[in-house]
């Protein structure tokens, strides 16, 4: 366990690299012994994530391993990570990593940015309602990442499949089919999910209220309001392809997606470099805003 | 080694003298059964498929002579010998063992790399099994060929790329497109032979709600009785073409029967829902304008084709590879045999050396009464070890020699200097 004790960020993101670089190089060359070296790498970075975290847990005085926006995005990575390595062993011959990969490692370099971000106030009283927040906003973080790399692998095989060309080639990707179911549902899940974790952050917001009545719904908060525009945007999304058939088209469905994950970013650019107070328990939502983001 | 075999394939024969020679499989258990009364000494497995008929035969000792085999192919289908002997060929020793290597890896099917062989092999080496006219020849050398095809498979991709029209239209493209096509609506335009060669190949991918539409009503009936599909009248076409989610045709019709103007009609039926078309005719029975069309996949044939010779060009570039493969097999292969050929040779001549070292020992020995006990295992000992050190040399060259062509003459060779009879 001491061994264990030294897992740092670098050992996981470096396994994470090398199993894009063995995805890549499929683009380019067969190999014999690519796929144990890509499973190998790809079981060692999941398992000295789930370590770091666990690590991170126990140093940690939080309940969770989502004591900061850091944890929270290198907990989202993990999820992120265990999609792929699930995907990766369900689809052996498809080049999945190539497009889910680098969104965990920008996971991953995001969490080292937010590093000396405070952490999240603590408050047994309402930890259930912050942590039901924090996670459900991070798996809808996740949903969104995945619908985004279904949507892109969608738009390559459509030009691949209208383009007529390179259809046994080495570049291996799921059927248009499955990629439009997978971009649905992200579509559906995600709206689910972060409606679930703004809600939860309205429950958490009244409940600092009744404790100090000088506390405000912090609606004027950059990353509030931009979340809030996602969750309509992706509500908005689902509506639209509910009541107008040819917009379940899935070329469209990709798009939406895609556009849905630029939200995303914009709530991620937020966080990094707008004055923001979401999670840090200053500000308008005053001593104890919440728990987590 | 006395393998041989003699047959016809592709290589040799027409279409009609291959058919003229082929075996179903009822045909080929009661040719087997014929063999082992006619020859009872000798191994044989039976490979017939429609590109060719091959006749594997063993002995250990004399097998059957080559003649012997043909007049057993003709005269089973009773056939004069002369009117097919010139479509035959024959392979003996290590050349039938490569000639099986190489068939059971595809390399010299019609179309190269194509599946069905090595499952074809399988089941010929089965049958064989079943009747037991395998003895320990034809059963290494099957295993062996078993063997051979799988390395192939595992190692080269000479397998992977498909190069017939109705299998790249459904694998690389129909299946690049739906993920299952159980729950997907199939209409087939037209009831001829590329039209239900597709079907077949839509049917193994599990496809169900199938639908035959052709001028010909009563020919759209018989494909649809052929594959379980539905058979309807032409002048539903367009309901059809609203309806469906994969479109393969395959007519005859001179101009297209589908214009982007019937489609546009159908269009807003759709609602943008995913629509591929597969259009095999030549000429084209879609027109190509419809494929600009949200949420339509129209592949022609010469995409096709195109695809079809790329994978063609791939698989040659994967020959070499599969070559050598063979190659490596067929060296290991034929040197274990001879390895296994030459022991009772070397068993015998170990037991004579034996022999004659036992008895100059006794004789030296009954002469040297004053020596002790342990004299006389010193002596023992001696003999042994010279005898050990004279048969070294000999028995390293034969083994270093087994994957040489000239190891039987050396074999022959020690039989007639040491005069070891079998």
């Amino acid at each position: 366990m001491t061994a264990l004790s030294g897992v740092t960020i670098t050992c996981f993101s470096a396994s994470y690299a090398v199993v894009l670089a063995l995805e890549v190089s499929r683009l380019w060359f067969r190999s014999g012994v690519r796929g144990v070296l890509l499973y190998t790498f790809a079981g060692l970075g999941l398992f000295t994530h789930t370590v770091f975290l666990v690590n991170e847990a126990a140093r940690s005085t939080a309940s969770a391993p989502l004591s900061s926006w850091r944890e929270w995005y290198i907990v989202a990575a993990w999820v992120l990570a265990a999609v792929y390595v699930y995907l990766a062993a369900v689809h052996p011959r498809q080049v999945l990593g190539v497009f889910l990969l680098p969104l965990v490692l920008g996971l991953i370099v995001t969490a080292h940015f937010l590093a000396d971000r405070t952490a999240f106030p603590q408050s047994d009283a309402m930890s259930v309602w912050a942590t039901i927040h924090g996670i459900a906003l991070l798996l809808g973080t996740v949903v969104v990442s995945l619908g985004f790399a279904a949507g892109v692998m969608y738009l390559v095989q459509d030009r691949r499949l209208r383009a007529k060309r390179g259809l046994s080639g080495r570049l291996r990707l799921p059927s248009l089919e499955w990629l439009d179911r997978v971009n649905g549902r992200a579509l559906v899940v995600s709206v689910i999910l972060l409606s679930l974790g703004v809600l939860s952050g309205v429950v958490l917001n009244q409940l600092n209220h009744r404790r100090d009545a000088t506390s405000a719904f912090p609606w004027t908060d950059p990353v509030v309001w931009t979340s809030l525009v996602l969750l309509a945007w992706l509500v908005a999304v689902s509506i639209f392809g509910a009541v107008y058939k040819p917009a379940r088209n899935g070329r469209k469905v990709a798009y939406l997606t895609l556009a849905s994950f630029a939200f995303l970013l914009m709530v991620l650019a937020v966080l990094l470099f707008a004055p923001s107070q979401h999670g840090s328990g200053r500000g308008t939502s005053a001593s104890a805003e919440g728990a987590r983001p | 080694m006395k393998l041989q075999m003699v047959g016809c394939s592709h290589h040799t024969a027409s279409v009609e003298v291959r058919e003229r020679l082929a075996f179903s499989a009822e045909q080929a258990a009661k040719a087997l059964e014929r063999w082992q009364q006619q020859f009872p000494h000798a191994e044989a497995v039976l490979l017939s498929t429609c590109n060719r008929t091959e006749l594997y035969t063993a002995a250990v000792e004399t097998p059957p002579s080559h003649h012997e085999v043909a007049e057993f192919l003709a005269s089973f289908h009773n056939i004069p010998l002369s009117e097919i002997f010139d479509d035959l060929f024959e392979q003996s020793g290590e050349g039938a063992v490569r000639h099986l290597f190489t068939v059971a890896a595809s390399l010299d099917s019609m179309v190269v790399g194509e599946g069905q062989i090595i499952a074809q092999v399988k089941q010929a080496y089965e049958l064989a099994c079943a009747r037991r006219s395998v003895g320990p020849i034809t059963h290494d050398v099957f295993q062996a060929a078993l063997r051979v095809a799988k390395r192939v498979t595992a190692e080269t991709t000479i397998h992977q790329r498909r190069v017939s029209i109705a299998s790249v239209a459904v694998a690389d493209f129909a299946r690049q497109i739906f993920e299952r096509f159980d729950n997907k609506d199939v209409l087939v335009i037209g009831a001829g032979e590329t039209a239900e060669e597709t079907l077949r190949y839509l049917v193994d991918e599990g496809a169900q709600r199938l639908t035959v539409v052709n001028r010909n009503f009563e020919r759209a009936q018989e494909v649809a009785a052929r594959w379980s599909a539905t058979p309807r009248p032409w002048a539903d076409l367009p309901g059809l073409m609203a309806e469906a989610d994969l479109v393969v045709s395959a007519t005859g019709a001179s101009e297209p029967i589908f214009t982007l103007d019937d489609f546009r009609r159908i269009e807003p039926r759709r609602f943008q829902r995913t629509l591929c078309v597969l259009d095999l005719a030549m000429p084209r029975d879609f027109d190509p304008a419809i494929g600009e069309c949200i949420g339509v996949y129209l592949y022609s044939i010469d995409d096709l084709r195109e695809t079809c010779e790329a994978n063609r060009r791939e698989r040659q570039r994967e020959w070499p590879a599969a070559e050598t493969i063979i190659d490596e097999e067929a060296i290991r292969f034929i040197a274990d045999m001879r390895h296994r050929a030459s022991a009772p040779t070397i068993q015998r001549l170990r037991a004579t050396c034996d022999e004659l070292k036992s008895a100059e020992v006794q004789r030296l020995l009954n002469r040297l009464t004053a020596a002790d006990e342990r004299d006389r295992e010193e002596i023992a000992m001696a003999f042994d070890r010279l005898v050990n050190k004279i048969l070294h040399l000999p028995m390293t060259t034969l083994r270093d020699h087994a994957e040489q062509p000239h190891h039987t003459g050396l074999i022959d060779a020690l039989k007639r200097l040491f005069q070891l009879r079998d």
